[in-house]
């Protein structure tokens, strides 16, 4: 056979894209999924080869889709689910210097690992005692809309200046629209320095 | 080879292997080297990408057949098994020999994983090169430098591979089993001829039942075998057979070939005439006892017959017999080895190149003088260190401890001083670096800091501070340790100044507290928290607080002059380069006054408008900070400042 | 039920004309070889796939370059066989391509009416080359960092035009954050947007033409 003899074939072919009603006939014939009776490879269980092909190649995509696509759900969350650095006790400072009675705002900084990156951020807790020897440490950080309380000695509570919100020295809202109290960290006191761990 | 390390270098060998299918293009450049390169690069690559493009235009016949279009099949049939050949010979000569399935040849791992993936299965090294620098340097072109990765000893192994490739073999077939490479490359050259030679006899090897290796190996394999295991480095020659006796300062005045047939003849060369047949018995006899024993009699008879060579030195010797028999046999009686008999021709060339390079700078007295004019300023007298002029508040560390010289080879201290240490404020010093010094004038210093070794002048380390009462208060502390270099007030000196109100209010507690908790790095400020309780560090922060003088330090008591005061800083940290570099030239009072690239830098009483005080301040809009390494000390600007305030005085 | 879906899909798109036109063609008689194509486009599919993945990760800035790479490498949750399937997969990519070109011309598939075919196939085959050599330098480690010394020095030999082929190709005289920024680019948008209209041609013609029968010996 010559190219001119191959022409015919690439002609035919070229007809199924822009005619198919040209080729309807073969079209339903290999068709089996619409057309069951007429196919002529029928075996026992009813199973066309064409179907047992076209099953075997979804099972097979369908598994090399999963083979990939589920590493990659993880590896999409993965940094979600990462620990950023702060499940480690931050020093913040003397336990002296905190007066009883009065929250002290305190400062440390804090290194947090995003990725491969680090950053340091400085972290502000009001810390309070009755006593001197048992502390609470507060956020600074209103539970409504995140803006910085301050403490406010005539008050005898936490403002917030962005909507008037004000909390008591426990934490626990006094007035305005924050949802919950301040969030607490978990404190110790080792050497007479003061420790927090927690969330913020 | 420990297990983990089996699987390191099978990972870096797997990385070596990727991309695999550049392999044939870099096989195929092998083939056209130098000028001919642009054929392998450039014209097989278009005539094969152009016959690929015009392909259905070459072979327009309608036959489909392979058998039908004999060209284009021919074509395409080479051009296959082209590519296929050269990525073939490539993998092959991808693994060196003995390398893969013999664990212990790490050596041909080290060549695997860091020059194999460039270089192919060998190196064609042209004579005399000095491929220790090379490789540790990476002077060839495109090559990275080693010495980050590889330590001296690794590349040492290395050099040994590639000038001997067939010894790793060697080494593979007749040795890993028992040893390990890097065992044997840190062995002494004698020892391992002596193994060598006396084969099966050598005690350690009695016991095994050894083959005679001069039955088994060749004269050439031997050869290969020793390069392999101490590689044809000078330098590192130098160091492990030679300094024990010489000393690490190399000097030799000769010719190359005299050098040659020094060391090739070892003791040999000495050619002592054998006395016996000139002096009497109780002649020798006096000698041997004068030569045991200085204070005996026969310093009359040493001056006749031994100083001529042995000048005022006087041999010494381990037992009276030796010492008559010494005396009366003469010849090579000293104890340098006959190298010819011991090292390769190769080892041998490279320790004479060496000795020969080495020695050119070796003039210790003229390396004393430029180390006096040069680095003495920063580095002391005697290389103790000091405060470093260039950053306020380092310490330059000793450099003639001899843990530090020993740490650092020839090429290390050759390095620093000509590149400098920017970082530390140390500026190049030879003249391809900008610096004033030539290549051999730095070999010089090199080689007198070498001299230090044997007997260096600073011992470290100095007195580590006892470890203060973990009673002490704070207060205590402070007076006892920090105000050493922090000043008894707070005023500052080594150290940061903590009466600097600034520094007050730039640094809340909690720095303040982590600073002195862990220190800064490369400072003479530890890590304290090691030595001191969080409660003690936390009570020096109080302390520390105190020392706040809200008032600027006290003025000086009366302007401070040229001469006296700011020309010290100048010199300091200033001229080095404005003395030299064209624009501001701060080396006498009346160029720091009337130079300046765009007109002077100082203006009489005014401050603020003078250029210079800008610069050291960071206040002009262009140009950034001087120096360079870092601003001067508070107190050294606040001189400056009043001295230009104060109508900028000479005297 | 998803005959239903497909039949509402089908009156307003008619998809099932082009679903038979691309995979219910006929065909002749072929055997294992004719794959090739069909592998070389599913590793092309699964490169897109993985290799936007990483540039969920990936930093094209020398000094994080290599540690985003590392960081995807050793700590992320399945990064290693995210990066490995794209490093691995650009081998596989081209060792496929050229045996997909082996075939072709083994059995003469270039000749008359498949010519464009042919010469799109062509151009296929440099973007491979240039996907694997943009792609090598991204790690940005000792290994990438020297072959792409070597590469574009090598380019430099080209009579002429070498010199400013280099500085194009690097984005200066020497290696740089703005090569690294400019094959980062290259790799992720300029060859991927090429790719796919060069593919999209490709698949066209060899649609339209539909495939060469094996050759027999009389033919």
């Amino acid at each position: 056979m010559n190219d001119d003899a191959d022409l015919p074939k690439a002609d035919h072919a070229d007809s199924s894209l822009t005619d198919p009603a040209a080729q309807g006939e073969s079209v339903s014939r290999l068709d089996a999924d619409t057309q069951p009776d007429e196919d002529p490879q029928l075996d026992a269980k009813g199973i066309s080869r064409r179907q047992m092909l076209t099953r075997s190649v979804a099972v097979m995509g369908g598994a090399i889709a999963a083979g990939v696509g589920i590493p990659a759900i993880f590896y999409v969350a993965g940094p979600a689910a990462e620990d950023s650095g702060t499940a480690e006790w931050i020093r913040l400072g003397a336990a002296s210097s905190v007066e009883p009675g009065t929250p002290t705002l305190m400062k440390a900084n804090v290194e947090r690992r995003s990725g491969y990156l680090t950053s340091t951020e400085e972290l502000s807790v009001f810390v309070t005692t009755e006593n001197g020897t048992s502390f609470e440490a507060l956020s600074n950080v209103c539970s409504h809309l995140g803006c910085r309380v301050r403490w406010v000695d005539e008050q005898d509570g936490f403002f917030c200046p962005c909507h008037n919100a004000v909390f008591n020295a426990d934490g626990t809202v006094a007035s305005g629209p924050p949802p919950r109290p301040l969030d607490q960290f978990e404190v110790k006191v080792e050497e007479s320095q003061i420790f927090i761990k927690g969330i913020a | 080879m420990r297990e983990q390390d089996r699987e390191a270098y099978l990972e870096k060998y797997e990385q070596q292997k990727k991309k695999g299918y550049f392999l044939f293009l870099f096989q195929l450049l092998k083939y056209f080297p130098g000028d001919l390169e642009v054929v392998g690069v450039i014209v097989l690559p278009v005539m094969a990408l152009t016959f690929l493009i015009f392909l259905p235009y070459l072979d327009k016949s309608p036959w489909r057949h392979w058998s039908a279009r004999p060209v284009i099949s021919t074509i395409t049939i080479a051009m296959l098994a082209g590519a296929t050949f050269l990525t073939a010979q490539s993998l092959l000569e991808e693994a060196p020999p003995g390398s893969v399935t013999e664990a212990g040849d790490r050596t041909a791992a080290l060549y695997i994983s860091n020059c194999a993936g460039c270089h192919g299965s060998k190196i064609d090294v042209r004579p005399d090169t000095d491929l220790f620098s090379v490789v540790s340097a990476g002077t060839h072109e495109g090559m990275p430098p080693w010495n980050a990765d590889l330590s001296a000893d690794e590349i040492d192994a290395l050099i040994g591979f590639i000038l001997a490739p067939r010894g790793s073999e060697v080494f593979a077939g007749s040795c890993s089993q028992c040893h390990a490479a890097e065992q044997l490359i840190e062995a002494d050259a004698i020892e391992l001829r002596n193994a060598l030679e006396t084969g099966s006899a050598y005690p350690p090897h009695v016991e095994f039942n050894l083959a005679e290796w001069s039955d088994t190996l060749t004269a050439a394999e031997q050869g290969q075998l020793l390069n392999f295991l101490t590689a044809p480095d000078g330098q590192r020659l130098w160091d492990q057979q030679c300094s024990s006796c010489h000393g690490r300062a190399v000097a030799f005045d000769g010719s190359a070939s005299e050098l040659r047939d020094v060391v090739v003849q070892g003791g040999g060369h000495l050619d002592m005439p054998a006395f016996g047949q000139t002096l009497s018995e109780s002649d020798i006899q006096t000698l041997a006892r004068y030569v045991l024993d200085p204070s005996a009699p026969g310093g009359d008879l040493f001056a006749q017959n031994c100083s001529a060579c042995h000048a005022s030195t006087i041999p010494t010797a381990a037992s009276l017999p030796e010492a008559v028999d010494a005396i009366a046999r003469g010849g090579a009686h000293e104890n340098m080895p006959v190298w010819g008999d011991i090292l390769t021709d190769e080892q041998i060339a490279a320790l004479v190149a060496y000795v020969e390079q080495a020695a050119e700078g070796g003039d210790l007295a003229s390396g004393g003088e430029l180390f006096a004019q040069n680095c003495s300023s920063c580095h002391g007298d005697l290389g103790e260190g000091g405060v470093n002029p260039a950053r306020a508040g380092d310490i330059i560390a000793p450099i003639s401890t001899a843990e530090y010289l020993r740490t650092r080879d020839d090429r290390t201290l050759q390095a620093i001083i000509s590149q400098g240490q920017p970082n530390f404020g140390m500026s190049p010093f030879a003249d391809s670096f900008g610096g004033p010094l030539k290549d051999d004038q730095v070999n010089a210093i090199v080689a007198f800091m070498r001299a230090w070794e044997e007997n260096p002048p600073v011992e470290l380390p100095p007195d580590v501070p006892s470890s203060p009462q973990p009673t002490a208060s704070g207060e205590e502390v402070y007076g006892e340790l920090c105000s050493q270099c922090h000043g008894p007030n707070g005023e500052g000196g080594i150290g940061t100044s903590f009466a600097d109100p600034q520094w007050q209010a730039r640094n809340q507690d909690s720095a303040v507290f982590d600073a002195i908790n862990l220190g800064h790095e490369a400072t003479a400020m530890i890590a304290w928290g090691e030595i001191l309780t969080l409660g003690q560090i936390d009570q020096i922060v109080t302390h520390i607080r105190t020392l706040d003088s809200s008032a600027p330090p006290p003025a000086p008591d009366a302007t401070p002059t040229f001469e006296a005061d700011v020309l010290p800083i100048f010199q300091a940290s200033c001229t080095a380069c404005h003395g030299t570099l064209g624009g501001w030239t701060g080396t006498s009072y009346t160029d720091a006054l009337t130079s300046g690239a765009n007109g002077p830098t100082i203006v009489p009483g005014s401050p603020d408008s003078s250029r210079l005080v800008q610069s050291l301040i960071g206040t002009h809009p262009t140009g950034m900070v001087m120096p360079p390494s870092g601003a001067l000390s508070a107190a050294d600007i606040q001189t400056i400042i009043d001295w230009v305030a104060g109508g900028a005085p000479e005297k | 039920m998803s005959s239903k879906i497909g039949d509402w899909v089908n009156e307003r798109s008619g998809w099932r004309n082009h679903y038979a036109a691309i995979f219910l063609r006929k065909i002749p008689k072929i055997n294992w070889l004719y794959t090739l194509g069909s592998a070389t486009l599913f590793t092309m599919t699964l490169q897109f796939a993985t290799g936007i993945l990483l540039t969920l990760y990936y930093v094209p800035e020398p000094t994080q370059a290599h540690a985003s790479v590392d960081y995807i490498t050793n700590e992320l949750t399945f990064g290693w066989l995210i990066r490995g399937l794209h490093h691995w997969g650009s081998s596989a990519m081209v060792l496929l391509v050229i045996l997909h070109m082996v075939r072709v011309i083994a059995y003469g598939a270039y000749k008359y009416p498949r010519e464009a075919t042919w010469f799109s196939g062509v151009a296929l085959l440099l973007l491979t080359f240039s996907f694997g050599f943009t792609g090598y330098l991204l790690p940005w480690d000792q290994r990438a960092y020297w072959a792409t010394v070597v590469g574009t020095r090598i380019g430099e030999v080209t009579p002429f035009v070498g010199g400013s082929l280099k500085s194009v190709m690097l984005g200066g005289e020497e290696i740089s954050g703005l090569t690294l920024t400019r094959f980062y680019g290259a790799h992720v948008w300029i060859l991927p947007a090429v790719l796919l209209v060069l593919v999209g041609i490709h698949m066209y013609l060899v649609i339209r033409n539909g495939i060469t029968a094996v050759p027999k010996r009389n033919e």
